[in-house]
């Protein structure tokens, strides 16, 4: 075995550089290849492939690797993909390393890389479609948007460059740490205490953002009047006595329970706001 | 009513926008732009030299799409698509913002199923891929992985988009314009102004549990009732950032106890 061990074939040692060269790829190729089959499994191979050609040098290990990658993987960007790719290469790493010094049986296997990249896409893609998806874009859309309603560009652009600046950076911090960690990253994110907080506390903030947004921008109202010997009342006004802000609390209510009872049905709770929103301007109560 | 149809220019230069956009190849920054259509209106708004107009009218779209998130890569609506079509006709036929979103919705439902087509045609693209992978043939990858699926997008967005907006935008302006002031325009005005609720309510159910509910209805009410200050969002932003801290703060003291 020691025979083989020619010093060309030695994997390179993967530095932070090659690191952010890998993100950098993985964060552009991203959802560009998307298919029904493999899903992203491409762009995460386009990520890896300069990592992996540092690492293997022999012809017939390099192609088992690329042809490893593009195996079924579906992620979030961030928080999944990032994480992942970090882990990813420090197993390839490993495993390139213990192929090299002749320790095949000891080295991480391909079906240790594919499980550790199967099992951790999904949950690791939930806390990112919630923390960046969900959370982060859009109290940074709510913020900028009284601009954007006043007729400035800069309600479109800040919270597009912040969001994909923010997102950036802390997507390779995910890098580093899934390679620095290895699967014990994916612990630390899934499990981990500060994770809990942080997203409870961004959960909050949106939802309080939300509040501030539906009290501007959900404009129902009644245009409903009526005379009374010679007295007009105009029901607004009353709502307006009573509780300021009643409809446009109670549209949004409604809608939140519609959702609770019978599951997200987007579409179907479109098609059902517009008709009964439609029919009650129609008759002159809205 | 300043326009009474696209140029050539114009149309072609909001299709390749569109196509940028949902062929993901300005990388992740692609996610906003695909959610959102606050930069799609933006670029609608330069291309067609009206952006506060066309700012006024993506921010109603917005409130319609805010809570679109889309896990496992797909939404039942493509808002930037939405807004590529329903700016344009807004400016041109002079529709107020919450008119706009009756054109935006049906739009953004067609272009889910545009996007559907995309996984399709990558689908074929991923057997040249599976060969160069085998080769390990660096350059094969990048046609297969990058070039290729950009090329495809490109091909199925650009014409479509550039066709509706050409042909499209002047009929569907022309056509609300001769209804403009009456009966539908009004209920066309209420649905678009309630929607807004329909984001916002899907929004806190994605994103928050139920005893959450607590701090939009703080939220909720704070702003009604102080409505009359002109409070900024960024400071309402902060005074959530710091209920949010100290909601964080007790409840993990508890946890600890």
């Amino acid at each position: 075995m020691s025979a083989e061990k020619d010093k060309n074939l030695a994997p390179e040692k993967i530095t932070t550089k090659d690191l952010a060269r890998s993100w950098f790829r993985w964060w552009y190729a991203n959802e560009i290849p998307h298919s029904f089959d493999r899903y992203i499994a491409p762009s995460l191979l386009w990520g890896l492939m300069p990592i992996l050609r540092k690492l293997y040098k022999k012809q017939e290990d390099l192609k088992e690797a690329y042809e490893r990658h593009m195996q079924f993987f579906n992620t979030q960007a961030i928080w999944g993909g990032g994480t992942i790719l970090g882990i990813t290469a420090s197993l390839e790493e490993a495993r390139a390393n213990a192929l090299y010094e002749g320790r095949e049986d000891e080295a991480v296997s391909a079906e240790v890389i594919n499980s550790t990249k199967l099992g951790l896409m999904g949950p690791l893609a939930g806390i990112g479609d919630a923390i960046d998806s969900g959370t982060v874009q859009y109290i940074l859309l709510a913020i900028a948007l009284p601009w954007a309603q006043a007729g400035s560009g800069l309600g479109a652009l800040i919270p597009w460059i912040a969001f994909v600046t923010l997102t950036y950076i802390y997507g390779f911090y995910f890098v580093k740490l899934g390679h620095r960690l290895g699967r014990a990253a994916a612990v630390e994110i899934v499990g981990g205490a500060n994770i809990k907080k942080l997203l409870n506390g961004l959960s909050v903030l949106g939802i309080f953002m939300m509040g501030i947004l539906a009290a501007s921008y959900v404009k129902v109202s009644t245009s409903f009047k009526w005379t009374i010997s010679g007295k007009e009342f105009v029901l607004q006004n009353i709502l307006d006595q009573v509780l300021p802000g009643l409809l446009p609390l109670v549209t949004v209510m409604g809608v939140y329970l519609y959702f609770t009872k019978k599951g997200l049905k987007i579409t179907q709770a479109l098609l059902g706001l517009s008709v009964i929103l439609g029919i009650l301007a129609g008759i002159g109560l809205l | 009513m300043q326009h009474a149809s696209l140029s050539v220019a114009q149309s072609l230069l909001i299709a390749l926008w569109v196509a940028a956009v949902q062929s993901r190849a300005l990388g992740y920054s692609t996610l906003m732009l695909r959610f959102s259509p606050m930069m799609t209106g933006f670029i609608v708004g330069l291309v067609m030299g009206d952006v506060a107009q066309a700012m006024k009218i993506t921010a109603a779209i917005q409130l319609v799409y805010m809570g679109m998130i889309a896990p496992g890569g797909a939404m039942p609506s493509e808002p930037a698509v939405a807004t590529s079509i329903a700016v344009p006709v807004a400016l041109l036929s002079g529709l107020k913002p919450t008119e706009a979103i009756a054109i935006a919705v049906p739009v953004g439902m067609l272009g889910s199923y545009l996007y559907q087509l995309r996984f399709y045609f990558n689908t074929f693209i991923i057997r040249l891929t599976d060969k160069f992978a085998s080769e390990t043939n660096d350059k094969g990858l990048f046609l297969g992985i990058i070039v290729l699926p950009t090329i495809v997008s490109f091909v199925l967005y650009v014409p479509l988009i550039f066709v509706a907006l050409y042909y499209g935008a002047p009929v569907i302006a022309n056509f609300t314009a001769s209804l403009a002031g009456g009966k539908i325009f009004h209920i066309l005005s209420v649905i678009g102004g309630g929607l807004a609720a329909l984001g916002i309510a899907l929004i806190l159910k994605v994103i928050g549990k139920p005893s959450f509910l607590v701090f939009f209805l703080l939220a909720y009410f704070m702003a009604v009732s102080l409505a009359s200050l002109k409070i900024n969002t960024v400071t309402y932003a902060i005074i959530g950032g710091i209920v949010a801290y100290l909601y964080v703060m007790f409840t993990s003291a508890n946890a600890e106890a």
